[in-house]
């Protein structure tokens, strides 16, 4: 009697996160982010016209994150969903743009000149030395 | 409570952002980041106007919620690198820093001071 064959399950048809539509890869990532966010942001509460140290290393930590990601995602064989899932859902909401431009108003209108055009400097130049320094350790070993 | 809610509205916001940006940005035929571009001041006005309005119930914080997902830093600073940056800025680097950041302080001051 011949032992039945269990039949070989094609890869191309088995079912996996890769199979996720594009909406819910970005919802998916950005409830984490936002949620990561969210919860620095009740850790480390920041008074309303003080310095925002919190969104700011919140954005800096992003921005070399996604450098990172990018730099990494170029030389390994990465499949969309994860550009969309961690890049775009879940980094992208981790940071964010609305509340620093909402900081910087409220230091303005407290007349903080200093404060403002510290947070204004330090987010956008170590923004991009955080990115620039993540792309570079994305890139070691390549 | 305000964490879940943040995030669930979040969530929805980086949808929006997905949806929104590229939209914008394959209606257009410059290479300039102007996707980003428009989800963070649609973000930021959107914010001022909360802020502005704001009680401080949740219902606020689920609407800043959805402004954190909507726009977004870490994008920005990356495309603005892709626009040149490392070793000698180039203009369009520099004016890609220069004008979202002044006009997003700008609608910011705008949407608070509409609703407040």
């Amino acid at each position: 009697m011949p032992a039945r064959s269990t039949p070989v399950p094609r890869r191309s048809r088995r079912r996996s996160v890769q199979d996720l539509p594009a909406p819910l890869a970005v919802l998916g990532g950005g409830l984490i982010g936002s949620a990561a966010r969210a919860a620095v942001g009740a850790a480390f509460p920041v008074a309303v016209g003080a310095f925002p140290a919190t969104t700011l290393l919140v954005n800096l930590a992003g921005s070399l994150l996604l450098g990172l990601f990018l730099a990494r995602r170029q030389r390994a064989v990465t499949r969309r969903w994860s550009l969309r899932f961690w890049a775009i859902g879940a980094l992208g909401s981790f940071t964010t743009f609305s509340t620093f431009s909402v900081e910087v108003f409220r230091l303005l209108d407290r007349q903080a000149w200093a404060s403002a055009c510290g947070y204004v400097l330090a987010s956008i130049l170590f923004g991009l030395g955080a990115a620039v320094i993540g792309q570079r350790l994305g890139r070691v070993g390549r | 409570m305000t964490v879940f809610v943040a995030a669930l509205t979040g969530s929805v916001g980086a949808l929006a952002r997905y949806l929104l940006s590229g939209a914008i940005q394959n209606r257009s035929r410059t290479t300039l980041p102007i996707g980003t571009a428009g989800v963070n001041l649609l973000g930021a006005l959107l914010l001022g106007l909360i802020v502005g309005a704001s009680d401080g119930s949740l219902l606020w914080t689920a609407a800043a919620g959805f402004t954190g997902g909507l726009s977004t830093f870490s994008t920005w600073m990356v495309e603005t690198i892709g626009l040149g940056i490392v070793p000698k800025p180039s203009f369009r680097a520099v004016a890609n820093l220069l004008i979202v950041a002044t006009l997003g302080v700008a609608l910011a001051a705008l949407g608070y001071h509409i609703t407040n």
